[in-house]
């Protein structure tokens, strides 16, 4: 494969480490906050922790969802985490032993979403047109039906505070711990996914209609981006929160939100992938961004610094999930039930 | 950007009223012998159970855009059902999905054309409607969504046959034929068809959305109803009264038998005595059964009357241009008694109304100019794509060696060449089913695209 080093003249390292094969496509992957767990759900529900050394990767399957799986999230202390899962249920598992601490129901028996808080121990989950909030000690303490479709994607604010959902028609931003009334951030149309920029200044949706929007949440103004080629799935912010990479088609665009944000600026555009992408993900505290294609092709790019990918390669299938951790390893799950593992040095 | 060869899961809508047997229907399709694994996505609670199959239950939820096209419209919840069902791919390999009685299968079809993730796995397979025989009559005049299930069907099964009579189940086909004439029509007791009518159709496939009967894409006759009747070697008179046009074709001809099962080619020589030349005729004439054409004259008076005059004693069919009721017309024998018809039919259903649903089929033939078919039909989508529900077509385009074949929904279209034409086959056929489509513009408008 070829390898471009970039302008600053350091030398990255890009290898893979590992790989196991859970055998079932993998729906969701996340890194301990450590780093040295993975935990991982299956489309027919199987869980799993895996354990991640330098040298070795062990898992067990830990338990399942009975009707298949959806999403997985580690809380902040890295104690516990929680799956979602198609049998109407949100589990929590303990982030060392992988014992089964509880099961919490939800009403809807398609629990898409779970999330933790990233500054507390709140836990949120949506199924159907509901999102739940319960404390630590498993008490609901917040739920809200008030959105027009089955809920697509939820992520809490970085700073804690609220919780934005996405459903058709736009975005909600509820404020669990205040009770307060939710903030609607309207549009016709259908908010697949979303994703803050780390300063919590914009919330970007990729939409059914091939276009990507961005909120303003202070002052509720939006913009909205098109030219995309298929409806758009993926989103990433750069840690500084100066850029916005979107997918939706085989071109990544780079958004300059800096100052007076994204509107009348042409994105910068990384040309590599030859099919659809299908996972997008920056480095959470560096600048590199990792990409994936419907062709089982996987990128590393330094954007900052060069237009063309530092290192390309061939999965043994599509990229359905890429993780950084915090300490600069890049997990990807995929389609076969591979989990692979990849290092970065610079 | 496309690159999967994998074979494409077929998928099947299920459409009709509330208790017109669609669960019925499912339920034979699960219990069949047809070695498919099948997922089942449900909007409507049934009674399903079924141990290999998976079952999931989900609300409808329609997702419309900003930018006010209907045609943008789409189902959510099926994509979210079927993209997960996708990751799961090994595991099925046929889909049905059971829609609410109300549901317009309007963006169901369309989530398979503009949704890339579910276009790119799955393939429409065919979309069938039942259609409950004993009640649809209290809904089709004012049911929206009882006249768009009929528009968008590949097969329609004309259900609980056993509750209706023959004559009933007749005047039904008919009507349902006029407004979708591209549908094969079954007549099913409680749900019970073969697998092969239902499953497998590819009736949103290219390839074969073009197998329809060609005669099928002439749905139009010349008259709108006809009449048989058992007569005696004697003179009868037809009394009309004056109507809603001051002059009626007719054609009176004898048959094989009165019975409706028989006049098949009875109708056929009628619709080619209407294309000849006509006579007129004025009050009190004899018609003589035969194949010439009659145009009676109805102007000036109240009340007329024609003789009829049979050859021999048997079975004659009255065709007529307009339905006897609009001139109050019957047939007396010499005593002066009234005599019924043994069997009736109508050709076009609901002339009257203008918003009704039919289909309209082109068959011409000559090579098309590719630049001026494509504004014509670009303009054509953008005008009244709305009201076109579904289309399909095999074009001969100048200079092009192959067939072009091509199908739609609303302003969705989708079309490409085929196999090269074979000897003396070269001609355009196309069926548009929608609402309010004007037959002479249609053609007129096709007819200007020509080379």
């Amino acid at each position: 494969m070829p390898s471009l080093e970039n302008d600053s003249g350091s030398n990255d390292e890009f290898r893979e480490v590992q790989c196991i094969s859970l055998g079932d496509y993998v729906i969701d992957i996340s890194w301990s906050p450590d780093g040295t767990r993975l935990g991982a759900v299956t489309v027919e529900g199987l869980v799993y922790l895996v354990h991640v050394s330098d040298d070795a990767m062990h898992y067990n399957q830990i338990g399942h969802h009975a009707t298949g799986g959806n999403a997985l999230s580690w809380r902040l202390d890295g104690l516990e985490f929680a799956t979602a899962g198609q049998d109407g249920t949100v589990k929590i598992w303990d982030g060392h032993s992988g014992e089964e601490l509880c099961s919490l129901p939800m009403s809807d028996p398609w629990v898409s979403k779970v999330a933790y808080n990233p500054k507390s121990k709140f836990l949120a989950a949506s199924g159907g047109k509901t999102v739940s909030v319960w404390k630590d000690d498993r008490s609901l303490i917040y739920e809200s039906h008030d959105h027009a479709s089955t809920i697509s994607d939820l992520a809490w604010n970085p700073d804690g505070s609220g919780l934005a959902v996405a459903a058709y028609y736009g975005v909600t931003i509820h404020v669990p711990n205040k009770q307060s009334k939710p903030r609607k951030y309207k549009w016709k149309g259908s908010s697949l996914v979303l994703s803050w920029s780390p300063d919590a200044k914009y919330i970007a949706t990729g939409e059914q209609d091939s276009t990507v929007h961005f909120w303003h949440r202070k002052s509720g103004d939006d913009a909205r981006m098109w030219g995309f080629s298929t409806k758009v799935l993926e989103l990433s912010w750069d840690a500084s929160g100066r850029w916005l990479a979107t997918g939706g088609g085989p071109i990544i665009s780079l958004w300059d939100c800096s100052g007076p944000g994204p509107s009348g600026r042409q994105p910068r555009q990384l040309l590599g992938h030859r099919n659809k992408l299908t996972q997008l993900a920056f480095q959470p505290n560096g600048d590199l961004l990792a990409s994936a294609d419907a062709d089982s092709s996987i990128c590393l790019w330094d954007p900052m610094n060069n237009t063309q990918a530092l290192h390309k390669d061939k999965l043994s299938s599509p990229a359905t999930c890429l993780r950084w951790s915090n300490n600069g390893h890049l997990a990807v799950g995929q389609r076969d039930g591979s989990i692979t593992t990849f290092s970065t040095t610079n | 950007m496309v690159t999967q060869t994998q074979q494409k899961v077929p998928v099947t809508v299920l459409t009709g009223f509330l208790g017109s047997g669609k669960t019925t229907l499912l339920n034979h399709i699960l219990t069949k012998h047809h070695g498919k694994r099948i997922a089942v996505i449900e909007n409507e609670f049934g009674e399903i159970g079924v141990d290999n199959d998976l079952v999931i239950g989900a609300e409808e939820e329609i997702f419309e855009m900003n930018n006010g096209c209907i045609c943008c419209t789409v189902r959510g919840d099926l994509i979210r059902i079927l993209g997960n069902l996708m990751k799961r791919r090994d595991k099925f390999d046929y889909i049905m999905i059971e829609t609410t009685g109300m549901a317009d299968p309007g963006p169901v079809a369309q989530t398979f054309f503009m949704d890339d993730e579910i276009g790119d796995a799955l393939s429409l397979d065919g979309v069938i409607t039942l259609v409950d025989a004993k009640h649809v009559v209290q809904h089709i005049d004012d049911s929206d969504e009882v006249k768009e299930q009929i528009a968008f069907a590949d097969v329609i099964l004309l259900n609980k046959t056993d509750l209706v009579s023959t004559t009933d189940l007749d005047k039904i086909e008919a009507r349902i034929h006029a407004m979708n004439s591209a549908a094969k029509v079954f007549r099913t007791k409680n749900s019970e068809i073969e697998m092969d009518k239902v499953l497998d159709l590819g009736g949103f496939d290219l390839d074969r959305a073009l197998e329809v009967d060609p005669k099928f894409l002439e749905p139009e006759y010349p008259f709108e109803w006809s009449g048989a009747f058992e007569l005696n070697k004697e003179d009868y008179q037809l009394k009309l009264k004056q109507g809603s046009d001051p002059s009626m074709k007719l054609n009176f001809r004898s048959a094989a038998s009165a019975q409706e099962s028989s006049m098949r080619d009875t109708v056929e020589n009628a619709v080619v005595s209407f294309s000849g030349d006509k006579v007129q005729l004025e009050d009190g004439s004899v018609i003589e059964a035969g194949d010439q054409l009659i145009d009676l004259t109805l102007s000036g008076k109240e009340e007329y009357s024609y003789t009829l005059r049979p050859h021999k004693p048997g079975a004659y069919v009255v065709f007529s241009e307009h339905y006897f009721e609009e001139f109050d017309a019957f047939i007396e024998d010499s005593s002066g008694e009234r005599v019924e018809a043994i069997s009736a039919r109508e050709y076009k259903a609901d002339h009257e109304h203008d918003d009704e649903v039919t289909s309209v089929g082109i068959n011409t033939p000559g090579d098309l100019n590719l630049e001026k078919f494509q504004k014509w039909l670009q303009k054509l989508l953008a005008e009244h794509g709305q009201d076109i529900y579904r289309m399909k077509g095999v074009l001969s385009f100048d200079g092009q060696n192959e067939r072009y074949v091509f199908q739609g929904v609303h302003m969705l279209f989708d079309g490409k060449m085929d196999r090269p034409w074979r000897e003396g086959e070269r001609s355009n056929s196309l069926i548009f089913i929608g609402r309010n489509l004007d037959r002479t513009t249609l053609n007129k408008g096709f007819n200007s695209c020509l080379a």
